[in-house]
């Protein structure tokens, strides 16, 4: 009765903007990979360099350092993220007055491009200007300063993804509580589970293919970031990030290195994806079946 | 109603220049032989700086009204702009008639051939050839974008030196003075040496902090995010101690001291400590300033005395909307090591940083007859002074002498004055071809070098050993 | 009885005193853009103050008659809204596939479309640099700097997203109630129109609105893949940064002033969202 042409008739568009405008590209970056490419050298064009690349970045600090820090960032920020979302929807599936002011208000940094977050920090944390350092300086006798310390610039990096994120993790969760029968609840309460045993033994089996896709998104958002960090803090010490670092290398205006920057950009989707697998095993393995 | 009276005359004044622009003659020579193009449309990209607005909202609809030649102008961040003109060129799509070049990417670009040789050019085209526009009119800065032979490849739109900064209401405030000595044993005046740099430094951090003021004694551009902070130490510390050419034998092709590179040698490590040790006497945001934020601090009043980019000079000493210290900006030649100015004078080294930018015209446009026009008209003598006025840039020798800039000079300090007869005692960056690429290696270090990870000497040690390994990489080593 | 009311009451000021404390921190970092738009240059250095002084609306006036600034908004206007709904209609086409069709290695498909996703933005602007000004020439005319370039990359981020979104919703949806309608005489139109799009409206809504976002958001392509005529907001707000120092005000302006059409949508939209974000939690 279902034709899988029309299956395919229906999915070729999807899958033809994704081709040309993602897959064209990825191979391009894939070849170029294994050149070695940079403008400015003294011999101008493509050379084969079959592992070179790969080769070097084993090697190269920098990036190694970038690898180290984004995992950082984005474990300390997801986490973050996912318990004070998880909390926060918890909190609004109850009733209490001014409710939905409050909802929209919390909402409204998702809503704030990324580069803007990135300015509005800048402004909030630079010495000088911003009364983040002024305050806790003079109150509590503090010293803050994200160009100084790499982990007070990473701290600060954390905390505006936080900021700027939680609204959407609380969003997916109080989506996915409002979308859970009450019948299994109930039942466990009057069997006299504690609050505890009901989060863990209905609750989050439930919150599942809420949680997995949340936290998956967020992974791939965090490994990516560029801009708002960027404008924070310039990509310097604690905030080199991989994608950012990948900018720099890659960057005409900067290193022009384009076969490296290709092979890092390849190994940084790699380790995505295998993160992102591992990660789906780890949480899904036992009940494949059901999430799928 | 002196000043009122200031204002009607400056109208008057530009209004004067306008029309003697627009005398019927030139008004016939312009439409002539922008004639085949008119209705065309170029397409340059620049930033967004005061020299570059004005062309873009003022020599442009002027030119427009002349020719029929639409300027379009794509106003982007610096980063952005390498970015973009750079894959523009190497892809050679044509998007871009003109594009701005940095002085210090200019041999880069002219290793890639991406730029049109504009003397040739013209001379190819004797009809396109503009006769108030003489290409020996420029100051010496212009030569920066010649090749072997002289021929031109940019015309050069804005050119400034980086200065010593002081605030002159610190300086001669007789019970600041009286103090500085008491505890000094000499008079307080604007540093000539390094160690008086140190005390002015020391003596005014301490007073700032005595009176619970937001005052420090010196800027450090040492952001640890952004290649500010080498440029800082590669362009102006280093030469004013006696370190050239970033530390890099171009013949040797290296930066290290073992073969014949300086970046790791005594005076590089001197240079640095020395830098970094006024980092204690900057304002708490100097780990974060790039060069807009070392301005920024400065005009605000935070800091007594320190390097700034010339480009700021002007609106730091008069823009009050900008500036909490106008009228109280001293100007001075950055402080030198012994020896470091005679040897410039001889040709031997330079003191400090000629910077600026020029626009050209990249192989792949597709206007270049019509860009070649605009640049010819950019470039002329009579837009000059306006144009120098507005945004405190001077590329053509006689317009240091119109009375535009003379008046303006008083209010800096002397600053155009300095400019015209010590600028020939700075440099340009070095003739690299591998600009970007070696600076991206070295930044690491010295960000590091910031953050007290590394001291002077291992950070200049590394950042020489990867000097190395990238010229090698490039093809430039040894 | 009593200290059953009590304790409600309590519970609800804890609550409540909780919100507002959340609120604060989620308010004090935009209040402060805010109040950094109506400071003039010469103020922003003085010593940091949360109040404004004084009402000092330079910023925006310069931002609002820029002719520069009224073309970005409408460039991102166009392409958000565009983007937004191509890639509703996409999505919805993609998940119906990969729901009731039997399609070889879908799973891989599934997986392979979310990828997409991941790649690191910095390294394909090279490869779509090439591609928008060599590849997709007609004449003189290029794909780059125009809005359709940017209304169809964004789709690279925001299909992964929508169709991952999509799935779930759609694959609840019981499938015999397309049967009773295809029984009832209703072709593949039918059965989208009067049966899939009412049941997987929210999620419909909630995925074109994050798209819409998304994309209004994106700075890195547009920067790069842009020169006059297609800039977006976002593009705009970087060009403050500049060697002569940052126009604070100005881009705290803007970027007040961007925030606008967001806040208005999330506002209006905010039921659809929660409603719509299940993510296949729909499984009654």
């Amino acid at each position: 009765m279902r034709n899988p042409r029309t299956g395919w008739l229906l999915l070729s568009p999807t899958l033809i903007i994704l081709i040309v405008f993602g897959f064209m590209p990825f191979l391009y970056v894939l070849v170029v990979g294994f050149f070695d490419w940079n403008v400015f050298a003294a011999e101008a064009g493509m050379r084969f360099n079959g592992l070179g690349n790969f080769r070097r970045l084993v090697f190269d600090d920098l990036f190694l350092t970038s690898v180290g820090l984004t995992i950082r960032f984005a474990l300390f920020a997801i986490v973050s993220e996912v318990v004070l979302g998880f909390l926060l929807a918890q909190m609004l599936t109850r009733n209490f007055p001014g409710k939905s002011v409050f909802r929209i208000i919390h909402t409204f940094p998702l809503m704030i491009a990324p580069i803007a977050v990135g300015a509005i920090w800048r402004l909030l944390v630079i010495p000088g200007f911003g009364p983040v350092p002024f305050f806790l300086d003079r109150w509590f006798g503090l010293t803050y300063q994200i160009g100084t310390y790499p982990d007070q610039a990473l701290a600060t990096s954390v905390i505006m993804d936080v900021w700027h994120w939680t609204p959407f993790v609380t969003l997916t969760m109080l989506a996915g509580l409002s979308a859970m029968p009450r019948e299994p609840v109930e039942q466990a309460k009057v069997d006299g589970a504690s609050r505890l045993q009901v989060f863990w033994y209905v609750t989050l089996p439930f919150l599942r293919p809420v949680l997995l896709t949340t936290v998956f998104i967020r992974i791939m958002d965090a490994i990516r970031t560029v801009d708002e960090v960027w404008m924070l803090a310039g990509g310097g010490p604690g905030t080199r990030f991989t994608g950012i670092y990948i900018w720099r290398v890659t960057s005409p205006g900067a290193s022009a290195d384009w076969g490296y920057g290709s092979s890092i950009s390849l190994i940084t989707l790699y380790l995505t994806i295998v993160l992102c697998w591992l990660l789906f095993i780890a949480i899904s393995g036992r009940r494949k079946g059901e999430v799928e | 109603m002196k000043k009122l009276f200031t204002i009607v005359l400056a109208l008057a004044f530009a209004l004067l220049a306008n029309m003697s622009l627009v005398t019927a003659d030139m008004h016939d020579w312009w439409a002539d032989a922008a004639a085949p193009y008119a209705g065309a449309t170029i397409r340059g990209v620049s930033e967004s700086t005061p020299p570059s607005n004005y062309v873009a909202d003022v020599l442009a609809a002027q030119f427009t009204e002349l020719t029929g030649i639409n300027v379009e102008f794509e106003t982007t961040s610096w980063d952005q702009m390498y970015s973009k003109a750079i894959n523009d060129m190497e892809a050679n799509t044509g998007i871009y008639d003109f594009v701005y070049i940095e002085q210090d990417i200019i041999y880069s670009y002219l290793a890639q051939d991406y730029l049109v040789n504009l003397t040739q050019f013209a001379a190819d085209n004797p009809d396109l050839a503009y006769e108030g526009y003489d290409e020996s009119a420029f100051t010496s800065f212009a030569d920066y974008f010649k090749n072997a032979d002289g021929d031109l490849f940019g015309v050069p739109m804005e050119a400034f030196v980086k200065v010593y900064l002081y605030r002159k209401d610190l300086f001669e405030d007789a019970d600041i003075m009286a103090a500085f000595e008491e505890e000094y044993g000499y008079p307080l005046a604007p540093a000539e040496s390094f160690d008086q740099y140190a005390d002015n430094a020391a003596f005014f951090t301490a007073y700032g902090e005595s009176m619970d003021m937001d005052l420090w004694g010196t800027t450090v551009q040492g952001s640890t995010g952004h290649p500010a902070s080498t440029y800082e130490f590669l362009e102006s510390i280093g030469p004013s101690f006696g370190l050239y050419n970033w530390g890099i034998n171009l013949e040797a092709g290296s930066a290290q001291s073992a073969n014949g590179g300086a970046l790791d040698g005594d005076t590089a490590v001197e240079a640095l400590s020395f830098w970094l040790s006024m980092l204690p006497y900057a304002p708490p945001e100097a780990t974060s300033s790039t060069w807009d934020e070392v301005a920024s601090s400065f005009a605000a009043g935070r800091a007594a005395q320190g390097w700034v980019y010339g480009e700021n000079a002007a609106w730091i000493a008069t823009d009050e909307s900008r500036s909490a210290v106008t009228g109280n900006v001293g100007v001075r030649l950055p402080v030198t090591a012994e020896g470091v100015v005679d040897a410039a004078m001889m040709g031997d080294g330079y003191i400090g940083y000629y910077d600026g930018g020029a626009f050209g015209v990249p192989h792949s446009s597709r206007n270049k007859e019509a860009t070649l026009l605009w640049l010819q008209f950019i470039g002329q003598e009579s837009v000059q002074a306006e144009w120098a006025a507005a945004g405190a840039r001077i590329t053509h020798t006689a317009t240091f002498d119109d009375p535009l800039i003379a008046e303006q000079d008083t209010k800096v300090d002397g600053y155009y004055t300095l400019l015209e007869e010590q600028g020939p005692l700075f440099a340009g960056a070095p003739p690299f071809p591998f600009h970007a690429q070696v600076r991206e290696v070295i930044d690491p270090f010295i960000q590091r070098a910031i953050l007290g990870e590394l001291s002077p000497a291992e950070a200049l040690s590394q950042a020489a050993m990867a000097v190395d390994e990238e010229l090698s990489r490039l093809g430039y080593g040894m | 009885m009593s200290t059953g009311v009590q304790r409600r009451a309590l519970r609800t000021v804890t609550t409540l005193g909780f919100w507002v404390f959340m609120t604060l921190l989620t308010l004090i970092p935009i209040w402060w853009m805010f109040v950094v738009s109506m400071r003039s240059r010469v103020e922003l250095f003085s010593r940091p103050n949360l109040a404004i002084s004084r009402l000092f609306l330079e910023n925006y006036s310069n931002v609002l008659t820029d002719s520069a600034f009224q073309r970005y908004m409408t460039n991102s206007i166009v392409v958000s809204t565009s983007n937004a709904v191509l890639v509703m209609a996409l999505a919805l086409l993609a998940t119906y596939a990969l729901s009731r069709y039997k399609l070889t290695g879908s799973d891989n498909i599934f997986f392979w479309l979310i990828t997409n996703r991941m790649a690191p933005p910095a390294a394909f602007l090279l490869p779509l640099f090439i591609m928008f000004t060599r590849s997709f020439r007609i004449g003189d005319w290029t794909l780059f700097d125009t809005q359709l370039g940017l209304i169809l990359l964004y789709c690279v981020f925001n299909l992964p997203f929508a169709i991952w979104l999509l799935k779930g919703v759609v694959d609840g949806i019981p499938i015999e109630l397309d049967d009773a309608a295809m029984i009832d005489g209703a072709g593949l139109g039918g059965v989208l129109r009067h049966v899939v799009i009412p049941l997987a409206g929210p999620g419909l809504a909630v995925t074109g609105i994050l798209s819409w976002v998304f994309a209004w958001n994106e700075y890195l392509f547009a920067a790069n893949l842009t020169s006059v005529e297609a800039r977006t907001i976002t593009t705009g707000l970087a060009e403050f940064v500049t060697v002569t120092g940052t126009n604070w005000g100005e881009l705290a302006a803007m970027s007040m002033i961007t925030l606008i059409p967001s806040a208005i949508i999330v506002i209006v939209a905010q039921r659809y969202i929660v409603m719509g974000l299940t993510f296949g939690a729909v499984k009654e």
